[in-house]
């Protein structure tokens, strides 16, 4: 059984219909890829998938249970994290704190002293934890509005692995990204993939096929076209794209 | 056998001016009929007439005389919420459903189809910059092996567009100033003088 499934979603927009009868599965361990041209639904599709618009029709099952009509809160407890194409980090705050607000442990301390969270050992160990998982080790009493754009999406990916999820969900991760930063952020997402289960959202194809396991591309609302990198990759037009011939 | 798709007399005037002064300002006349499954190339200018025609094959659009026939249904006694099970309209990148009926639901009849049998793409974005172009077109050929009905609307503005076109469809359609021509192949579509006036340089030389 797939980790995560969604079957035969379907949402519309008044006269629009961005999501028609759409199936995907993600298995454990794997990173998924779904693209699509500018347009395509895509983040319509990120938004159904991890809880913050309802399908009109469908089923979306985490591990076999059904979470289409849980508060977007509610999954992310389940364990579906989800990173943004808009940063969603507290400017303010250091790089370390940035990631124990983010801490199960922490959020479950609620009613005792913010700075005493600070002289936690326990939290301090686990954000450093996190931080070295996406490369920012060493760098935690930085501001985070100081970071370069990349470290900055590092540092995001950090927060919603703070959640210990089960199932990561990143949205157009290479947006705003030049080739350098994109090509550091493919580096962190295939250390990471020993560890987690992603979904990456991507209009860049080079991106996806380095690093999925397994792709959907979504056009029209629909599936058109599903596969590892090397069987999408064998395309003709692909090809000729990649060689720069179509340009 | 009916056929796939059947335009019969089929008509779209457009008015302007007072009540006591209207002259059309747009008229559409399409009579033509697709047989079977396939892939269809529609290509015309800018306010042609291609939307329209699209709009008045998915019913969201009233003819002003003639009928549409999709597998033998008039697409516009069917029920409002059930020809989209018959015909669909997409724009860009999604689907478009917009219908408007006089009459209701309860009076008209059922699809009697429980999938589209005729998908209409309109303009997709044939971006040279990417490989989407190759799914793109893989899908029209899947739905064509369902043996379904695909109307490709393209506009086309280099030759790459001509070349999937090539590719992609077994029939054409031309449309310019409302008159709607179906041509049978290719080489028919290139030696029709309004098309060779129509792609202009496209056509380079190399070409027919």
């Amino acid at each position: 059984m797939a980790l995560f499934e969604a079957r035969n979603i379907h949402k519309r927009f008044g006269a629009r219909v961005v999501l028609e009868d759409i199936s995907l599965s993600f298995e454990e361990g794997q990173v998924s890829g779904i693209m699509g041209p500018n347009g395509a639904g895509k983040t319509t599709c990120f938004h159904v998938l991890t809880g913050r618009h309802a399908p009109d029709r469908g089923e979306i099952l985490l591990q076999g249970r059904s979470i289409v009509s849980l508060p977007p809160q509610r999954v992310a407890r389940l364990g579906v994290a989800r990173s943004f194409q808009i940063m969603n980090l507290f400017d303010d705050s250091t790089v370390l704190e940035n990631i124990v607000l983010a801490l199960p442990a922490f959020r479950a301390r609620r009613r005792k002293l913010f700075s005493a969270a600070f002289a936690d050992p326990g939290l301090l160990d686990a954000a450093r934890g996190i931080l070295d998982q996406v490369g920012l080790g060493g760098r935690e009493w930085e501001p985070s509005v100081s970071l370069s754009y990349g470290d900055r999406r590092a540092l995001e990916i950090g927060v919603a692995l703070a959640a210990q999820p089960r199932v990561l969900f990143l949205d157009e991760p290479t947006s705003g990204l030049g080739t350098e930063a994109t090509q550091n952020l493919a580096q962190l997402i295939k250390r990471l993939r020993q560890r987690y289960t992603i979904v990456i959202i991507e209009h860049d194809m080079r991106f996806l096929f380095q690093l999925a396991d397994r792709i959907s591309v979504i056009h029209w609302g629909q599936v058109i076209a599903e596969g590892t990198p090397e069987q999408l990759r064998a395309n003709k037009w692909v090809q000729r794209s990649a060689l720069g011939e179509l340009a | 056998m009916q056929p796939m798709l059947q335009a019969k007399g089929l008509e779209k005037v457009y008015k302007r001016g007072s009540l006591l002064s209207r002259t059309t300002s747009f008229r559409l006349s399409a009579d033509f009929t697709v047989d079977g499954p396939g892939i269809v190339g529609m290509m015309g200018p800018n306010g042609s007439g291609k939307t329209t025609l699209f709009e008045l094959i998915t019913g969201s659009n009233t003819p002003s005389a003639g009928k549409v026939l999709v597998a033998g249904r008039d697409i516009h006694k069917v029920r409002t919420d059930e020809r989209d099970r018959l015909a669909i309209h997409y724009h860009q990148s999604y689907q478009v459903r917009h219908f408007r009926s006089l009459t209701p639901n309860l009076l008209l009849q059922p699809a009697g189809s429980d999938f589209p049998l005729v998908h209409l793409f309109d303009e997709p974005q044939f971006n040279t910059q990417d490989g989407y172009i190759g799914f793109m077109l893989d899908f029209f050929h899947r739905l064509r092996d369902e043996d379904r009905l695909v109307f490709l609307c393209v506009h086309p503005n280099e030759r790459l567009h001509l070349e999937i076109l090539q590719e992609a469809c077994d029939r054409f359609i031309f449309v310019q100033q409302g008159n709607v021509t179906p041509l049978p192949d290719y080489q028919t579509l290139l030696n029709h003088d309004p098309v060779r006036t129509y792609l202009g340089n496209l056509l380079g030389g190399r070409v027919a």
